[in-house]
């Protein structure tokens, strides 16, 4: 029972950040069909179908996310309590994901309406997709401040899939664009109904933040203010990427400047799917307002990152405490719980033992020379002056074989659990997975920078799993009783996971960019030494 | 691209996009602020009043309260519907001396599952 808890549990979440996405989609697909695109031309009516077609295909696949999310929420209430699915059914979150479901099928069914004129008629159901999704919110369970907390959730979230959401679409009618002003004309048009959003979005979340996080202490000194600083950072990139977008609409011209405008929009998407991912995070997190005790000071945090000698030399594996992981292991197989709030199927928090904080300060920081190196030598690489360095993405390799043996000295091949615990225990399937991708990683990018591979899919690999990485470390160890510990490892997991986005992103742009764009230099010196500056980090990385 | 690559890359972005989701914490946000009988407290039986206030607003009728005796037998226990909305209370009769744990498990308004556990010693009358 408790592994069944354990993997719905784990299974409900994934359903939480693609619904939050889908609604993104859905309503930015609505915002852009309904404000940017014209209804005067052939190319507008192009243009419109194809957004139609999207449209319909988000709100399908938000209706299926939500039933199952709403399914397997209730299935967990259902087997951790003696409750039955219709007393269930009238829980807040089963009444706002069949409210979210049926308006999502309502916009699928306009979308694929034959000869539909306007399009005005999709405004309600998405209106009412934008309700249920505050209904599980933050702001719904506050005892204060209620109803205006509502509302700026509503305009946040409404801001973001106009913004965000919106984005895709406006690639998609850059790609099919018949001339350089009709491209104009469309960017013209999205980047005000961007701005407002933007406008909409920051002062929303700044009076969310104000009420969430309530003070300065609280953005360093908690899990959740921190996820929100790192946020309003992804946010600041954005704007970036949207200044750099607007500049191109107003400067440039030719073939090459709608080239530009689509792959800074493919960065903006994939950082825009960061954010929102960190924003799902941010839901299932306890308020910082609410953690007055035990929060992290500024004078803990000084002390932990001021620079030490890196540990390399490892603990034995006879410090670690094997008879604690198989008690561990016992109270999950048995359902007892933790004296700490946690959520079904978890087994709680407890701190580690000093042998513990060596072992993984140790794996840290060989990690972050092996970092270190790929950083030094992608520069190297990039001089032009050493043709072997060009060979640096095999170092991965070397990462990947040490994460297996060492990240969860519990499991096979060092633990007493065996192999098959891997994929019942979700931390360690994550973290089996994750060496996985490091050797795709690896083999990909090694035959793009050998120059095996000039072309295609297979150079934007690497980009795309760096980038993912580091969206793993966004939403990694959150805890919900606040442990120090376990906010000072975010707080160094943070500017890791931010510099491997910039770092993912900005290669993106390095191959994607039109060689006559200068950005496109600027991107290509960026990234690595965002290995170097990550690198870095690893190597003062501290849990002691 | 050879079509051969093609899914190679299709199964990179899903597996990387799946470990972007999959590697968010499954943590809920309904905090135990303060309990009655306390955490490793001790109260005097056999009629134990027990109140649990939490950050947020609570679902009450979908939340639970059960009590493991020092025999690990359990029992559950009734919650009274008419308290602010981010308390649950109920009342343990009978009990004997001994330690005791209080299992909780609630159902924020906003759809969150979180539980937890209270050790508490029950004293003689």
């Amino acid at each position: 029972m408790t592994r069944l808890l354990q993997i719905f549990g784990f299974f409900s979440v994934l359903f939480r950040g693609a619904t939050l996405s889908l609604q993104s989609l859905t309503i930015g697909g609505i915002a852009f069909l309904l404000v940017v695109v014209g209804r005067s031309s052939a190319e507008s009516e192009t243009l419109r179908s194809a957004c139609l077609r999207w449209i319909r295909r988000a709100a399908l696949a938000l209706a299926v996310m939500q039933v199952v999310y709403v399914l397997a929420n209730a299935l967990i209430l259902m087997q951790s309590t003696d409750m039955t699915f219709a007393q269930v059914s009238g829980a807040t979150f089963a009444i706002a994901g069949v409210l979210a479901s049926a308006s999502a099928l309502t916009i699928a069914a306009l979308a694929g309406a034959p000869r539909s004129r306007g399009h005005a008629g999709m405004l309600l159901p998405a209106a009412v997709i934008l309700v249920s999704s505050v209904m599980t919110s933050h702001s719904v369970a506050r005892l204060e401040y209620r109803v205006p907390l509502t509302m700026f959730t509503a305009l946040h979230q409404a801001a973001t899939a106009t913004w965000l959401g919106g984005l895709p679409y406006l690639l998609i009618g850059l790609r099919g664009s018949p001339d350089l002003e009709f491209a104009r004309q469309l960017t013209a048009r999205f980047s005000k109904l961007a701005l407002c959003s933007v406008a909409v979005l920051a002062t929303a979340g700044l009076t969310l933040s104000l009420a969430y996080v309530g003070s300065l202490n609280a953005i360093y000194g908690t899990s959740y203010g921190i996820m929100v600083a790192t946020k309003v950072v992804l946010f600041g990139i954005l704007l970036l990427l949207g200044a750099l977008n607007f500049q191109i609409v107003h400067r440039s011209q030719g073939a090459a400047a709608i080239a530009s405008l689509r792959r800074f929009g493919e960065a903006e998407i994939g950082i825009g799917i960061t954010v929102i991912l960190t924003a799902a995070s941010l839901t299932s997190l306890p308020p910082a307002a609410d953690l007055q005790q035990g929060r992290v000071s500024a004078a803990e945090i000084v002390a932990r990152i001021s620079p030490r000698l890196p540990r390399l030399a490892s603990p034995s594996l006879r410090d670690l405490p094997e008879d604690i992981y198989a008690n561990q292991q016992k109270s999950i197989d048995a359902g007892v719980l933790s004296t700490a709030s946690f959520i079904p199927g978890q087994a709680g928090t407890r701190p580690n033992t000093p042998a513990e904080k060596s072992w993984s300060e140790y794996n840290h920081h060989w990690a972050g020379i092996i970092v270190l190196s790929i950083g030094f030598l992608a520069l190297l690489a990039q001089a032009g002056h050493a043709s072997w360095a060009r060979n640096w993405p095999l170092i991965f390799l070397a990462l990947s074989v040490f994460l297996i043996i060492r990240s969860d000295p519990e499991t096979w091949p060092l633990g007493p659990n065996g192999f098959w615990v891997t994929f019942t225990d979700p931390e360690v399937l994550v973290h089996r997975i994750f060496a996985l991708l490091v050797v795709a990683l690896a083999i990909f990018e090694w035959r793009v920078q050998t120059g095996r591979v000039a072309s295609g899919g297979a150079r934007l690999v690497f980009p795309l799993l760096v980038a993912a990485a580091s969206a793993l470390l966004l939403t990694h160890s959150h805890s919900l009783g606040n442990i120090k510990e376990e906010v000072l490892a975010e707080l160094s997991h943070a500017p890791l996971a931010t510099l491997g986005v910039i770092a993912g992103w900005s290669r993106w742009l390095e191959l994607r960019l039109p060689s006559k764009n200068r950005t496109r230099h600027v991107m290509a010196r960026l990234w690595p030494v965002c290995f170097v500056l990550i690198g870095l980090l690893l190597l003062n990385y501290r849990e002691m | 691209m050879r079509p051969g690559h093609r899914a190679l890359y299709v199964g990179s972005f899903v597996a990387g996009l799946a470990l972007f989701l999959l590697a968010h914490s499954a943590v809920a946000h309904a905090i135990l602020l303060e309990s009655s009988p306390s955490l490793n407290g001790t109260v005097g039986g056999p009629d134990v009043s027990i109140k649990l206030r939490f950050n947020v607003r609570i679902d009450t009728s979908r939340s639970r309260l059960t009590l493991v005796a020092p025999d690990a037998s359990s029992r559950p226990l009734e919650i009274s519907l008419d308290t602010s909305p981010d308390v649950l209370t109920s009342r343990a009769s009978g009990l004997k001396a001994g330690g005791y744990r209080l299992r909780w498990q609630v159902l924020a308004s906003d759809g969150h599952i979180t539980r937890g556990e209270i050790p508490f010693q029950v004293t003689g009358p």
